[in-house]
């Protein structure tokens, strides 16, 4: 892992609809640093401020208090500096455009000329191993397939920093096993960060170097957890007796950050009705 | 609510504006737009100041009445209002009840259904004045038919189309998991149609319902005019329209009444949505629904 | 397609059909209905034979109105929804005219034309079909432009897309199924527009006219006649629109129905 720090979070809070009744904080003195070649999970409860952090990093979302740097870079900056791909949990491809042109959607906008950009995108779809779809249309492809485009389509541009939101999401267990394999497979030959959120378990700790436990709204920090599993992870790590321990880990931070909550109610219930 | 009234009354003005704006600006005895006799003629005896045609209604109807206009224009569009509710009313029912018969036995969807889809394209209005000489002629026995038949009939029959395109989709949107449930309780059609289908039909049954009523209306004010019935808008109109050298701005004020009228019935229409769309979600199934109506059924 | 599957699809609607017009020519024929009342189909489809060519000018005349407002409407609704999209005020006092005027029989309006033309000017009729046009097609483009996959939106944004490109690479290709939609709505209503404005006077040589001018006493018959070109003016005018959507729904590679077939 190199000095170089893709992602920098420092202080950060984010309070939508500040003032009004619909007023929700969502998360709450957030710090977290994500080295190069990384690759960091988000997980929590539902409405635990994952997903906003991550659009925070995207710069889709700006910070009420705190910082956000990405490769060196302000937020906003890394944004129009193209410092990243993003892919969420719908692949998010148009319908109009061939499996090829959707990849070449982001060099598009950068106003690549039309050889190079051909050139770019079968060669990001031979990494996710689509080549042979790359004149079909998106609608022709399953599930699994259009989300590899997208992945395809989000490293498209080489940026070194790739920030996913719940891919895998709505895809079948077997698929999602599969396609975490092929994502890891990827980014170690492209050598680039990832942040990776997710509510499941076992793909978090699979995925990951360090998975960042989240606690219910107000999202927080529970805990940083290190997944010492060797930086190859391959099927039989699955079976593996670390892996599960590990698990375990994670799902107790989870349980204690919810329990966190729960005592932080019960204190604060008490001292108002006495 | 209150702001889409407000809304929809700013863009009165607005439109009154432009036309006082063209009035200002435009050729009195009309222009030509690359040698075509394109721009319309801006004098007050073509296109009266907004503000004139509003007082109009305020002025006797004719020279030496003493009928103020607003009068005889409110009575033609009630007795307009009264053949559009009659023809909406029949033209429901019976498109209901086709759609029921058709949800009921595949054989009459299948051979009926094509047709249905095709009269949204084919222009039914056409046969008005065919059903507009019925009146005064034809005779069954003792009985002449009314010559306002006619009207209520022509509306009927444009209002019947849309709701039976729009109940049969209904019936069919139904989703499968629960027909399927239904069939664990071994229930009887009738009972699936009553607890089901026919619940499950409102969302699709509101925008043809709209659209059923504003064809009421059309059907109506055309045989109006193709029968030049006494006593309805449609005739009304083309009455002022004749006399609108001599008075320019009476013509405008049946439009209104034509327009007033069309609004109550589409106002009829909404009120019954809102009573039977409260404990239901919004608007995407809405929008969806309509939109169906909407691909299959036109004016 | 199977011979049966052929049969139980295009059978009943034949059947059907057929009955319905035997049906008719007995009835017309049993009761010894008068003309004026109902005509015979045999007397309709012998009035259309007699007259064909006068039937067929009338079709053109109300035909060319339908196109003319169709296309002008099309063109002006396309351009004028870009603007409703960019400015949501314009959108806010546009919208509510336009269900308001969807409730009301607009075409009354003819009249208040034929006083601002001359009497023999057709552009009164054009100019109605025109506006009828207008707003269908503008509604439906600027809501195709404007409800774009929030996904695609967020995607572009992350981008750091211009505003114009999100525009010609996510918001104009969502919106050609919208006009699509609106066309085949506009097409059928553009030719219904044509000749119900002929019945508010002005000059007399549309399929409207032919109508009206021939539906009372023994001439009904030649009244059907018109009514079936103007039937089939209805029907034509669809199917070209259908077929348009068909054909660049295939040349983008969607399904001809639009999307995810």
């Amino acid at each position: 892992m190199s000095e170089h720090r893709a992602v920098v979070v420092d202080g950060v809070s984010k309070v939508f609809n500040r003032g009004t009744p619909r007023q929700v904080e969502a998360l709450v003195d957030i710090d977290l640093t994500v080295g190069g070649g990384e690759f960091v999970s988000l997980i929590g409860p539902s409405g635990c401020g994952k997903s906003t952090l991550l659009r925070l990093v995207a710069n889709l979302i700006e910070p009420s208090t705190g910082e956000v740097l990405v490769a060196g870079k302000d937020a906003p900056r890394a944004r129009l500096d193209q410092e990243y791909g993003m892919a969420f949990q719908q692949a998010g491809l148009f319908d109009w455009r061939s499996v090829a042109r959707n990849v070449e959607l982001p060099l598009e906008l950068k106003g690549w000329d039309g050889s190079r950009r051909r050139r770019r995108a079968l060669e990001m779809l031979q990494l996710v191993k689509l080549t042979d779809f790359a004149d079909h249309k998106p609608w022709q492809l399953s599930g699994g397939m259009q989300q590899r485009v997208a992945i395809a389509r989000a490293l498209a541009a080489h940026p070194r920093l790739l920030l996913m939101d719940e891919p895998f999401g709505a895809l079948d267990e077997m698929t999602r096993e599969h396609m975490q394999a092929e994502l890891l497979r990827i980014c170690a030959e492209t050598e680039t960060s990832v942040v990776f959120v997710t509510h499941s378990i076992p793909e978090a700790v699979y995925l990951s170097d360090r998975v960042v436990v989240m606690s219910p709204r107000p999202g927080r920090i529970t805990e940083i957890i290190d997944v010492d599993l060797g930086p190859s992870r391959t099927v039989e790590t699955r079976e593996d007796a670390s892996y599960f321990k590990k698990i375990t880990e994670v799902r107790e931070a989870l349980r204690a950050g919810e329990d966190d909550r729960e005592t932080e109610a019960v204190v604060a219930e008490e001292r108002s009705s006495r | 609510m209150i702001r889409r009234v407000a809304l929809f009354l700013g863009s009165l003005l607005v439109v009154a504006a432009i036309w006082e704006l063209y009035k200002l600006i435009g050729p009195a005895a009309g222009g030509t737009v690359f040698g075509a006799r394109l721009l319309p003629r801006a004098q007050d005896s073509a296109m009266p100041h907004v503000w004139d045609m509003v007082s109009r209604f305020g002025d006797p109807e004719r020279r030496g009445s003493d009928r103020a206009n607003w009068r005889v224009v409110l009575a033609a569009a009630w007795f307009s209002f009264r053949l559009a509710l009659a023809g909406f009313a029949i033209g429901t029912l019976l498109g209901m009840g086709l759609a029921m018969v058709m949800a009921r036995f595949k054989v009459v969807e299948r051979g009926l259904l094509p047709y249905l889809v095709m009269s949204q394209t084919v222009p039914l209005i056409a046969l008005a004045p065919l059903v507009a000489t019925w009146g005064g002629k034809v005779q069954v026995g003792e009985w002449v038919w009314p010559r306002w038949m006619s009207a209520a009939v022509l509306g009927a029959f444009l209002a019947f189309f849309p709701v039976a395109v729009g109940a049969l989709r209904g019936f069919a949107s139904a989703p499968s998991a629960s027909v399927e449930l239904m069939r664990s309780y071994a229930a009887t059609w009738r009972a699936t149609f009553l607890k089901l289908s026919f619940p499950a039909s409102v969302p699709y049954l509101v925008p043809a319902l709209k659209l059923a009523a504003t064809s009421s209306v059309i059907g109506v004010v055309v045989a109006e005019i193709s029968t030049a019935l006494r006593g309805g808008i449609g005739r009304l109109i083309v009455e002022y329209a004749q006399q609108s050298t001599g008075d320019p701005t009476k013509l405008f004020t049946a439009i209104f009444g034509a327009a007033a009228l069309g609004l109550l019935m589409a106002g009829l229409v909404s009120c019954f949505e809102y009573v039977m769309m409260r404990n239901r979600p919004r608007p995407e199934e809405d929008e969806r629904a309509l939109d169906t109506i909407r691909r299959e059924a036109l004016t | 397609m199977t011979r049966r599957r052929l049969l139980t699809s295009l059978g009943p609607p034949i059947v059907f059909g057929l009955a319905f017009l035997g049906l008719w020519e007995a009835v017309v024929r049993g009761f010894d209905l008068k003309p004026y009342f109902l005509s015979a189909p045999s007397k309709i489809v012998e009035a259309i034979g007699d007259n064909v060519d006068n039937v067929w000018d009338a079709t053109v005349v109300s035909g060319t109105n339908a196109l003319v407002g169709l296309v002008i409407g099309t063109l002006l609704g396309v351009a004028v929804s870009f603007a409703l999209m960019r400015f949501r005020v314009l959108d806010d006092l546009v919208t509510p005219l336009a269900v308001a005027l969807n409730a009301i029989p607009i075409f009354v309006l003819v009249t208040v034309f034929n006083n601002m033309f001359a009497i023999t000017s057709e552009v009164p009729r054009r100019l109605m079909v025109t506006i009828v046009v207008y707003f269908i097609v503008l509604v439906n483009v600027a809501k195709g432009l404007r409800q774009v996959q929030p996904t695609h939106l967020e995607l572009l944004r992350s981008y750091a897309a211009s505003p114009t490109a999100v525009l010609s690479k996510a918001r104009i290709p969502n919106a050609v199924p919208y006009l699509f939609t609106a066309l085949r709505i506009a097409a059928p209503a553009a030719v219904i527009t044509a000749f119900v404005a002929e019945y508010f006077g002005g000059s007399q040589n549309g399929l409207g006219y032919g109508i009206t001018s021939n539906s009372a006493g023994s001439k009904n018959a030649v009244a059907w006649a018109y009514v079936v070109g103007a039937c089939t003016l209805g029907l034509v005018f669809f199917l070209i629109a259908v077929s348009l959507e068909s054909y660049i729904n295939t040349r983008r590679g969607l399904g001809p129905g639009g999307g995810t077939t």
